[in-house]
């Protein structure tokens, strides 16, 4: 019964997603032209300011640690937070250092 | 400008103490402790700028959030409201509360450096969730918060049940943030911005059918990690399993950061121009009244002491979100502002009532070394002074007059009354369960003294301490309930309903 109702809400969902996912009812897939500007502002600016507000030449890294950097400290802390919890797992039970 | 600092000292404060943690136990015990406490230093001046100031907007790396010569944001901005900043607050009392106790609590246990590395980095996520003002920026703070909770639950390896309560957590919690994650990349599609101010505007502009679908994800990801009743399995599990110090920090805060708050500030800041509110509120409002009656009644039959907290935690959250939904359904009246200051209102007073009881369920399992209420009974003449601190926990959360449980509730059901009634008599029917659950425990301290509580002692201060000042903050907050009503929870609803000041702080700022 569970398994039927998940399983029925999986197709419902998906089916929800394709309908997003068509160009008539939502996201547009390869915007050019006039959709470019009317969806892809953001992405605009920093192709033609990036050079000169940030000064790297490679816009994904002007963007990755300058515009957006403060997400990449964010993914850092991720990767630590991700290392500090497996080594905090992975340590020997308690029990084992009284022996 | 203090604001900064509230990220950049538990920041440091967490990469550090991998390094200080050398430098032995008492050290790194007393770095975490000063981290915690100059956080709530920083966040409580942040409160009081903001409580004075109104929105305060912060731009990481420009001087202002607009691009040069174009009229949307290009970088992260952070935007600070009073409900922000009054949770923000929140976090970090309870926050240095539970450090502060763990310095005893956690003393038998071995890692510790980890473990304080990754209490201090659930803070972090937790601020940076109440602060951001950017959607994407919002997903790596949950992440960071998500994570060193898995971390936590599972903090005690050597016991089944915290694995298995963190492999289940991990895996329902994994799911949900992927969800939140399909929501904002689809609003990403449609609208081609991450400022959660500026697509508010975009989604008041163009209500588009994909800006629903991302809603419904995010909705669906946020009651995973609020707990709500469909959902709320992974909770009752993950709560009792871990160590009572983050317990208290799981039930107090990451709930309601992560999950209700995270679902207001969505629903009203970014959603509430474009999208039908009544709807959205009313679909909140069903899941509150399941997670309600369910949660409360669900306390009522355990055993276990710490279940039937978390429970109960399931069952409170449902007031939240039942003012939530209520403000969202009865948006722009009297009726809506003022069930979402009870909303509000019940988050904090929530948070640092439930901190108090499972300190309270850590000090016993401590001394006593069982959570099984049948062999509990007699704590009080045993343990005087953490029996006192259960009562006046349990007298809050169940809404007695003179505790801050009293007006929150009130609040509540005062505005449920008015807008439905049925749905008064849910909440009614929950505080009932509430109140019978609560009461069993009662009967169950006060009562005679069974073989294993007659040579059970009280704990150390280090363990007292933290309980008392819950219990200081839980009776000032209820002396006076409607000052604080009046002057910061209705000015906070007040301001999470106004979306055209927040979307103004952000274009006008320049």
């Amino acid at each position: 019964m569970k398994r039927t109702l998940g399983a029925l809400s999986l197709l419902f969902l998906l089916g929800v997603l394709l309908t997003v996912a068509s160009p008539s009812n939502g996201v547009k897939f390869g915007p050019g032209g006039s959709e470019w500007t009317k969806y892809r502002y953001t992405d605009e600016y920093y192709i033609e300011h990036g050079v000169e507000e940030v000064g790297g030449t490679n816009i994904v890294t002007d963007i990755v640690f300058d515009y957006r950097g403060y997400d990449t400290l964010g993914e850092a802390t991720v990767l630590f937070t991700a290392i500090a919890g497996a080594v905090a797992l992975l340590r020997p039970w308690r029990r084992d250092g009284d022996e | 400008m203090m604001l900064p600092y509230l990220i950049v000292v538990p920041l440091l404060g967490a990469f550090a103490m991998p390094i200080i943690g050398l430098l032995g136990e008492k050290a790194r015990e007393a770095w975490a402790v000063v981290v915690t406490a100059v956080t709530l230093g920083v966040a409580v001046e942040v409160f009081n700028t903001v409580w004075r100031g109104g929105i305060l907007l912060y731009t990481l790396g420009g001087k202002g959030p607009l691009g040069n010569g174009v009229s949307f944001p290009v970088r992260i901005v952070w935007e600070v409201d009073l409900v922000s900043a009054l949770f923000a607050l929140m976090v970090t009392f309870v926050a240095f509360v539970a450090v502060l106790y763990s310095t005893e609590y956690m003393r038998h246990d071995t890692g510790l450096e980890k473990y304080y590395t990754l209490v201090i980095l659930l803070e972090v996520g937790m601020l940076g969730i109440a602060i951001t003002g950017d959607l994407f920026n919002f997903y790596v703070f949950l992440e960071i918060m998500s994570i060193a909770s898995y971390a936590l639950v599972a903090f005690r390896n050597d016991t089944w049940e915290g694995i298995e309560a963190g492999i289940k957590y991990m895996f329902v919690g994994s799911l949900a943030s992927s969800f939140v994650l399909l929501g904002i990349v689809l609003l990403y599609g449609e609208y081609g911005t991450l400022t959660m101010a500026y697509i508010a505007k975009m989604v008041a502009e163009n209500p588009t059918f994909t800006a629903k679908v991302a809603l419904g994800f995010l909705i669906g990801g946020l009651l995973f990690k609020s707990g709500a009743v469909p959902v709320h399995m992974w909770l009752a599990d993950a709560h009792p399993a871990a160590p009572s110090s983050i317990s208290a920090m799981l039930s107090g805060l990451v709930i309601k950061i992560g999950g209700t708050y995270a679902l207001a500030r969505l629903a009203f800041s970014v959603f509430s121009l474009g999208i039908n509110v009544r709807t959205m509120g009313w679909v909140i409002v069903l899941f509150a009244c399941a997670t309600l009656i369910a949660g409360n009644a669900m306390a009522v039959v355990q055993t276990d002491m710490k279940r039937l907290f978390a429970f109960s935690s399931v069952g409170q959250i449902g007031y939240i979100l039942l003012g939530t939904g209520i403000g969202l359904a009865a948006y722009g009246s009297d009726v809506g502002n003022l069930a979402l200051a009870g909303a509000i209102y019940h988050t904090v007073n929530h948070a640092i009532i439930k901190a108090l009881l499972f300190l309270v369920a850590g000090a016993v399992i401590h001394q006593i070394g069982t959570r099984n209420l049948n062999e509990l009974s007699g704590i009080a003449k045993r343990m005087p002074v953490t029996s006192f601190a259960f009562l006046v926990g349990a007298a809050a959360i169940i809404g007695l007059p003179p505790m801050n449980g009293f007006a929150s509730k009130w609040l509540i059901y005062e505005s449920s009354a008015l807008f439905n009634p049925l749905v008064a008599v849910i909440a009614v029917i929950g505080t009932a369960f509430s109140f019978a659950a609560y009461i069993r425990v009662l009967f169950t301290f006060f009562g005679r003294p069974s073989e294993r509580v007659l040579t059970a002692r009280e704990p150390g201060k280090a363990m007292l301490v933290p309980m008392l000042l819950l219990v200081v903050a839980i009776i000032i907050m209820g002396l006076f309930p409607w000052y604080i009503g009046d002057r910061i929870m209705v000015p906070a609803a007040k301001t999470l309903e106004n979306t055209g000041a927040y979307i103004l702080a952000l274009t006008g700022g320049a």
